[in-house]
């Protein structure tokens, strides 16, 4: 049975309404999706120009640098880098400090890539070439390069 | 008769006592970044030879007080050797790759 009278008529001019409401929000999701992307690439382009600024490229190296320091080389090189890791007692030479190195950054990455032995160091430095990616010891180069005290 | 059984019965004593006196040998592989076993139990003299099944370079150390070593860096197919000549606890790492561990237990 359905409903009659002024109360029914009221009751289905609600459920157009409501009806009318679900439409518009099952459109929703197409109006954001169109929306949306554009709005993400704009954000994406903006945030791309700020990591491309010289200084927060650096930063965001460094940063990253010494994360991979204190991961593989603080054994040897201690995590103030100053050549007194826990392995630091079994080498002789003993580990750089590398606080005070006066090596250039592409001397570093020489022999982070291709190991102490390669180049005439020390043959406990091992040769990271294959371990790190290129990234990565760049990475490195620049977090040593930033904490060497002049 | 007496006299050759009483040399006989040495002798085979002699054996005995030689080949339990004999170090033993474990090879350990480093496949995977990992070695081949985490735990390990070995007698005073006895050696363990560190063979490297990685396509990468490996350098094996330890700093615990009953065996300080390093092995350096040591490419693939390569093993070096350690013999374990005091009785203790022994943590190996590597230095290349700081997740790897192996705990070798010395008996006396």
């Amino acid at each position: 049975m359905r409903p009659s009278g002024p109360d029914a008529t009221h009751c289905s001019s609600n459920l157009r309404s409501w009806g009318k409401l679900w439409r518009l929000a099952a459109l929703l999701p197409v109006i954001l999706g169109n929306i949306g992307p554009s709005f993400a690439n704009e954000l994406g382009q903006q945030d791309t120009l700020a990591n491309t600024t010289p200084d927060k490229a650096l930063m965001g190296s460094i940063s990253r640098g010494k994360k991979v320091f204190q991961h593989y080389c603080v054994l040897c090189h201690g995590i103030n880098a100053d050549g007194l890791g826990r392995a630091a007692k079994l080498y002789q030479p003993r580990p750089s400090n590398l606080v005070l190195s006066d090596k250039n950054a592409q001397y570093k990455e020489l022999i982070i890539r291709q190991g102490g032995a390669a180049i005439g160091r020390s043959n406990y430095m091992p040769p990271w070439g294959k371990e790190l990616n290129d990234e990565q010891i760049r990475d490195v180069v620049s977090y040593l390069t930033s904490i060497v005290k002049q | 008769m007496n006299a050759s059984l009483i040399y006989s019965v040495g002798f085979l004593l002699s054996v005995g006592w030689l080949s339990s006196a004999q170090a033993g040998e474990t090879e350990i592989a480093q496949k995977d970044k990992k070695f081949s076993q985490t735990k390990l139990s070995i007698k005073v003299g006895d050696t363990v030879k560190f063979k490297n099944d990685d396509p990468f370079a490996h350098n094996v150390f330890s700093l615990s007080e009953t065996k300080a070593f390093d092995l350096g860096t040591y490419p693939k197919g390569q093993t070096k050797s350690v013999t374990f000549d005091k009785p203790g606890k022994v943590e190996i790492e590597c230095a290349i790759h700081p997740d790897m561990k192996l705990s070798i237990e010395v008996k006396p």
